[in-house]
Formats: structure tokens, sequence, C-alpha cells
């Protein structure tokens, strides 16, 4: 059951499963065991998405228990929430500021919660929460879809995952095309330098 | 074969010398059942054509479909519309119609609704002897296996009655010693069939998309239940001999039956006998008690030990030293939804009686907390998607008033309000043969939704069947080149191979002209006015029609765009705008959302399909190319 666990959660679109390679080949360029468990197919157009990376010499299975997130990476407020039940008073949260409204929300005329209820619903689970303004500094960086490495900077910045932050770049460097890989190694800086301005409470 | 006509005499009590499959054809002027469908098949034969024969004359619907997929699909749609439908093949021929067949049970009916497979042990007419009692086992469905003429007739109109108590189809098995056997059947009354249906919108049982699939797994499993404790009480299942000793107990069904007893008094056994009929679900207690009273239990079955499996089964429950855990009897893990590390913790810590190691009852508290209104986030069409300019086209052209049965593919979600276009789908391919059933039976337009895709893969036979039949439907091809849904892989209408060679472009048009389809028309569902024109004028064609929906896939729009370092487009909304909302009640387009009470378009989601801006009756919405 041990081992090193992240839930990365948000909209399909957005680059999770990507973004569960890019750590998955990160770890295994350790020489790391490693279970990337990913939802393909009608799953990704629009609605909510969830995978789980594990890391850990005795991880087997694709999935972990409830209550087990060391790190939970948010891509999506809303979708955020929806992981919870992953997390505990010991999991660190990274969440995206940037918000999606559901077509549901739109179709009854309300308005996307604000962030300070959705941060206070993260509370009653725990209180290390650093949220991240994904969308604007990946617009920095100079293409809105690096979005997701903005956020895999903030993570590799907590240096709670057991990978190093050379082998992450490496694993982007094979990942995401080469025309687009300055682009990105500037998103993962943004979100480095972002999450490590955040003092976390333990 | 005596003159079929024989079969409509409306005369109870008298007796007949009937072939199985005409006892089959009786049983279905008995039950009403109102449409039967066929893929000829040996055994199977006779049972649709003695119906063929009278069809007419009894006011019966009957077609010779092209092929059991088709048959189940159209069979399957007639009873959603409460009309009672049979449909007959051969064990083999199930097999073709599996796809369907797996999901119809999760979806059910609402009249009865028979599918006979008739098995052919020894192969007399076939290239395998499958035993086709397993597929009830797999699709959870009631099964009901006739050992003779009169029994054949009698659970013909019993499975009609189970399947809409049930409200799940019911397979009647007969094997080629029943199907070809002669025997003495007793009449019973006639029913007056009635080939009008209705057809009632009901996405969640069957539009099945997975979020609608799961929980009526867990419905369907529920009427399995209740199956089991019909299947407890029927006479079909009934204990025919008791011995004096208590020593043999012997256990049989179908065809084997009837071995058994002559077998048995050969040999002066004293034994009691336990004949089953109905073979899916087994009567678990009934099973269990007559296994408890004997010393020896004798299974006497052909082909497959179906039977003896599950008997073995029951009597490890039945015997006190014998323990096994696991999905059958006691439910210690689940037989719903995925198995996950938390199910397993928690079925195995029951079992062995430990603590959790972790209090995930707390955590489900909280968790239920934080769940309380959060809006759902199922999938949905893209932002541009031009499913969503036909669906709207579809609305447009019919006012939401026609019955739009559709398919597998990223356009199942067209179901969804605020187009609402989409009425529920089987398998691939079943779009096509479900309008056909419902058009037959209800009388309203009906149009099929499909894919391009899912053409190719399913839907050629039903199209076939539909200009061969004559059904007045019109087929909706939504042609967005690409299996799209999947990753956009190629198909026979891209013009790609798998391999990336170029290849011949097969195109839909040229294929449903070659089906026999005298009106086939291509648009481009963005030109909303032409293509509404277009639909309207397939929905007055006289037989079935094809309207081909052509426009590229949005996410390889703007993959491509992307990859040519083009500029994306983006729809702004100007100062025209009166917020009148009409572009959010109408389309439910996910770039389109409310930001301090008004109507706002998401730059990162849209890609300037220009839609909404042909929808807004104030003009007041542009498209602009960006960076």
């Amino acid at each position: 059951m041990k081992g090193f666990n992240i839930v990365l959660t948000g909209v399909g679109g957005q680059g999770i499963l990507l973004a569960a390679e890019i750590l998955g080949t990160a770890a295994l360029k350790e020489g790391l065991n490693v279970r990337v468990s990913e939802i393909h197919g009608m799953a990704q157009r629009g609605g909510a998405v969830v995978s789980n990376v594990r890391i850990g010499e005795n991880v087997l299975a694709p999935t972990f228990l409830d209550g087990k997130a060391d790190i939970l990476l948010g891509f999506e407020p809303l979708e955020t929430l929806r992981s919870l039940n992953f997390a505990s008073e010991k999991t660190i949260i990274i969440m995206s500021d940037e918000r999606i409204t559901p077509t549901e929300l739109t179709a009854k005329k309300m308005e996307y919660p604000s962030l300070k209820e959705i941060t206070n619903k993260i509370c009653s689970f725990t209180k290390n929460i650093i949220i991240v303004e994904a969308a604007k500094l990946a617009k920095e960086a100079g293409n809105i879809l690096t979005e997701n490495v903005v956020l895999i900077g903030a993570l590799a910045a907590t240096k709670k995952i057991p990978v190093k932050d050379e082998s992450i770049l490496e694993a982007l460097k094979e990942l995401v095309p080469t025309k687009h890989l300055g682009t990105n190694i500037k998103a993962f800086k943004l979100g480095y330098e972002y999450a490590q301005k955040y003092k976390l409470k333990h | 074969m005596p003159d079929s006509r024989l079969l409509l005499q409306d005369a109870p009590n008298k007796r007949a010398l009937l072939l199985g499959n005409e006892a089959i054809a009786r049983g279905i002027l008995e039950a009403g059942i109102s449409v039967v469908t066929t893929y000829p098949g040996t055994p199977a034969s006779e049972i649709a054509d003695s119906i063929s024969e009278i069809a007419a004359e009894a006011g019966v619907y009957m077609e010779y479909s092209i092929n059991e997929m088709v048959a189940v699909e159209v069979a399957a749609a007639t009873a959603n519309c409460g009309v009672r439908s049979l449909s007959a093949m051969k064990h083999v021929g199930l097999n073709v119609a599996a796809d369907a067949l797996m999901t119809l049970a999760y979806m059910g009916v609402k009249g009865g609704c028979v599918i006979v497979t008739a098995d052919d042990p020894e192969c007399y007419s076939s290239q395998n002897e499958q035993d086709n009692r397993f597929y009830a086992l797999l699709a959870n469905l009631p099964c009901l296996e006739p050992s003779n003429a009169q029994e054949a007739k009698d659970m013909t109109v019993s499975a009609v009655e189970i399947s809409e108590k049930l409200e799940l189809p019911v397979l009647l098995r007969t094997t080629t010693r029943v199907s070809h056997t002669r025997g003495p059947v007793t009449y019973g009354k006639l029913t007056k069939p009635s080939l009008k249906g209705e057809f009632v919108r009901d996405i969640k049982r069957m539009n099945l998309v997975p979020a609608n699939s799961r929980p009526m797994h867990t419905v369907l499993l529920t009427k399995a239940e209740k199956a089991k404790e019909i299947s407890e009480t029927s006479p079909y299942n009934t204990i025919v001999r008791r011995s004096k000793s208590g020593k043999l107990g012997v256990i049989s069904a179908s065809a084997a039956f009837n071995y058994a007893m002559e077998a048995i008094d050969a040999l002066d056994l004293d034994a009691s006998i336990l004949k089953l009929g109905m073979t899916h679900p087994l009567p678990e207690k009934l099973i269990g008690t007559f296994l408890r009273k004997h010393k020896k239990i004798v299974v006497v079955e052909e082909l497959e030990p179906y039977l003896e499996m599950q008997i073995k089964a029951i009597a490890k429950d039945y015997a006190p030293n014998v323990k096994i855990y696991g999905k059958m009897g006691t439910l210690y893990f689940p037989r719903d939804g995925e198995l996950s590390t938390r199910a397993v913790v928690i079925g195995l810590a029951k079992i062995t009686r430990r603590k959790l190691p972790i209090d995930l009852k707390e955590i489900d508290r909280k968790y239920a907390e934080v769940l309380k209104d959060l809006p759902r986030r199922p999938p949905i069409l893209c932002a541009g998607c031009p499913h969503r300019a036909t669906f709207y086209v579809i609305r447009k052209a019919t006012d939401g008033k026609a019955v739009y049965p559709n398919d597998i593919g990223c356009y199942a979600l067209g179901f969804a309000p605020p187009l609402s276009i989409g009425d529920g789908f089987l398998c691939m391919g079943s779009s096509v043969s479900m309008a056909q059933g419902i058009s037959k039976v209800t009388g309203r337009d009906t149009i099929g939704i499909i894919g391009d895709s899912t053409f190719f893969h399913a839907a050629i036979p039903g199209l076939i069947n539909a200009v061969y039949n004559n059904h007045k439907i019109t087929l909706a091809v939504l042609d967005n080149q690409a299996t799209a849904m999947t990753g956009h892989q190629p198909h026979p209408g891209t013009g790609v191979t798998g391999m990336g060679v170029p290849t011949e472009k097969v195109l839909i048009e040229k294929v449903a002209e070659g089906c026999g389809v005298k009106f086939v028309r291509v648009v481009d569902p963005f030109k909303v006015k032409e293509a509404t024109a277009v639909l309207k004028e397939a929905l007055q064609h006289s037989g079935p029609s094809v309207v081909v929906f052509r426009s590229p896939c949005a996410l390889m729009v703007v993959r491509d765009r992307r990859r040519k370092g083009a500029k994306i487009m983006v729809c702004k909304i100007t100062e025209e705008c009166t917020n009148c909302m009409a572009c959010i009640k109408l389309l439910g387009c996910p770039a389109l959302v409310l930001v301090d009470g008004k109507a706002s378009i998401n730059e990162t989601l849209c890609i300037g399909c220009g839609l909404c801006a042909s929808v807004c009756p104030y003009q007041a919405i542009k498209c602009e190319e960006i960076g």
C-alpha cells in the first residue's frame, strides 16, 4: 500500500494525462517503480478526468485508497473538490484557479462558486493548499496550453515528490514537441517559482 | 409442413400435432406478439416461416431482417414502444446479435420481448454446437428451455409474461430435437396483436452512456434477483418424481430430460427427478433443498456443464462443511462497478473480521458534505463540434417532435439539454435498425443518428434492411471525417490507411445510393438554413432517406491550425447583445457561460465555429482571429 501517491484531477482537454505521463516517465528515469492510471475515451470530451500516479517499490495497484494522496494536483477548482476523498490532513493540494464552468451551472443560470467557498470546503480535509494562477502563468510562458506544466513546476517546488527536478525536465524533453519545449520549460519555471513563495502549514 | 393457416384457429383446447417451431409460432399468436423478426437459420427457420404465411391475416408484422443483430434491434425497438415482439435465430446467429443483446439487458423493454435461440447439438446443420444458455448467464437474462412442442408453445407465452413482468427480454432456448420434433399441443386462447405502439422518451434507461449504464447495471442485477424468485416458484421447475429411499436424485432440462426419464425407467432406478424449464436464473432454494434430500445427484444435460457448474456451486452453499467466499452466494465483493482497492479492503476486512486501516466512514461523511450541491461534469460535445450544429438543425427541422434513436460515438452526447436530440441506443449500428422498429409501430417521423465510422462499421446491413422492407426512416450520418471519440483514427471514408498510406476513399453517399436509398443528400451542418431545408425534404420522402452532415471534428480543425501555425478563430459578444440568452439556451456550448449575469464567451474554449453567431437574433456575436 505504501508509496508516493499523486491524484491529478480536472477537465478533459486540460492535459492531465500528459502531466501524469510526464511524472511517471520522470520516476522511471530514476529507476523507480511506478503506476500511472489513465481513463481515455468519453471522459475526455469536456468531462471530469482523474488520473493516479503512484511511485514506490511495492506499488502494484493502479489506483489507491481514499485518504491516501500525498499530493492532489487540481487542474480545476470544482474538480479538485470532486477528488477530495483521496485527501487527508497530510495531503498537499496544488490547485489551479482556472475555472471551467460546467454546462449544468450555465443551464441553471447559476454562476461558478467563489474561490473562497471552494477553499473553505477543501479546508475540511487539509489546510495545505497552494493556489496557482496557472492560466496567467501559462500565458506568460507563451502558450495557454502549458497550464499542466505550470502545475508540475509547482509540484516540483514542494520537494515532496521522490523525483529530482532534472528528471522531470528530462521527461518534458521527451514528451513535449521540440518546438514547444522552450515554452514548456518556461512554464515549469514559472510554476516552480510561484509555489516556492508559498509557505505550507505543516 | 401443414398449412400454417391451421395455426390461426381460434379453438382453445384443440389438440394438434405440431413441430416444436410451429408450436412457437402458435405461441406467438396466443401471446399477442405483434412483431416478428428473424434471420433464417436451421433449426430456427420454421418459426418465422410459419408466421410469414399468415402474418397479414393475423395482423402481425414480420420481416426477414438483413442479419440477426438488425432483427434483435428492430424487435427491441418495437418492444420499447410497448409492442410485443419476438426475434428468432439459430445459435450462431445470436453471436451476431450479441452486441445488441448484452446492452438490451440493461435497457430492458416495455412490451414483452422474446429472443429465440435454436441450438444445434451434434452440428446437424451448423459449424459448431455452442450452448447458448451461457448467453443468459452472461447477459443476466431469464432463459426458458422447452423439452417438447407443448412446452415450446406454453413457454413462448410465459416468456412474454415474464418479459413484461421484469421488463427484460427473455431467451427461449430450443435445441434441434425440440425445434424439429412433432408432438401433441393443446391450444390456448388467441390474443389479438396490436401494432400500435407509443415511444416515450426515457433517457436514463435508453441512452446508455457510461453514466446511465452504471445504474442500469444495478437495475439489471435487481431484476435478475426478481427473476430468481420467479424461477423458484415456476411450474417449469418442478420435482416430477420422488424416490422412496432418497438415495438418488436426477436433475435435467431441455431435450436431455426426456432421455433421462426413459433411461431411469429402463434401468428401473428409484430416483427423484427435478426437471428444470427455467434454466436462468436457476431456482437455488429448490435445487438446494433437493440436494439435501439425496445422497447422490446426477445431472443429465446436453452440451456444456452449464447446470452442473451452477449446481455444484449451490451444493457448496448448502453443504455445511464447505464455505466459498466471493461473489457467489454472499456478496463479499461488488458485482457491479469497478473493483477498487477500497472495495477489496472492505471485503477482506469483513471476511477476516479485521478493522479497516483507515477511517473510511469519516472520509465518506466529509466527502458527502463536499459533494453536496457540487455540479456534475459529464462529457459533452466540445466547443465548435459540428455535431452541435447538426443537432440544432435536426431540432429546427423537426421541432423536437420526431423520435431520434442514436448510436455509439461522440454524438451519443446529443441527448443532453438543450439540444436533447437522441433517445437511446444499444450498440454500433442500432440507430438505423431501431429507427425502423419505432417508425413501424408509432408512425412518427424517425431520424436515426449515426457517425461516419459507425456507419461503415455496422449501419450498412440496417440501411439495406430499411430499403428492402421499405421502412420510412431518415438516417442522419454525422460525418466528421474521423473516428473522433477514440482519438481520430482513420476509416474507409477518410482515404488513409492505418499505415498512413493514402487509399481509396469510400463515400457514405455512394454506399447509401448503392444500398438502394433513393433520397441521399450531403450538407454542411454549419449552413443551418440550407441543411434544415434538406432535412425537411428528407422527412417528406416516402421511403428511407439519408442525409450526410459533413464537417470535420473541431479538435482536428484546431490541431491542424496549430500545427500549421495558423491563427485560431474566436467568437466575441459585441455591444449589440441584449442578454436575451438565446445562444446559451439553444446550444449548450461549453464556451458560452454566464459572467456577472451576462452571456459571455470563454476564449480558451471557443474555436470560432460561429454557430452561436448564426442563432443570435440580434447579430451581436462576431468571429475574429486571435494570435
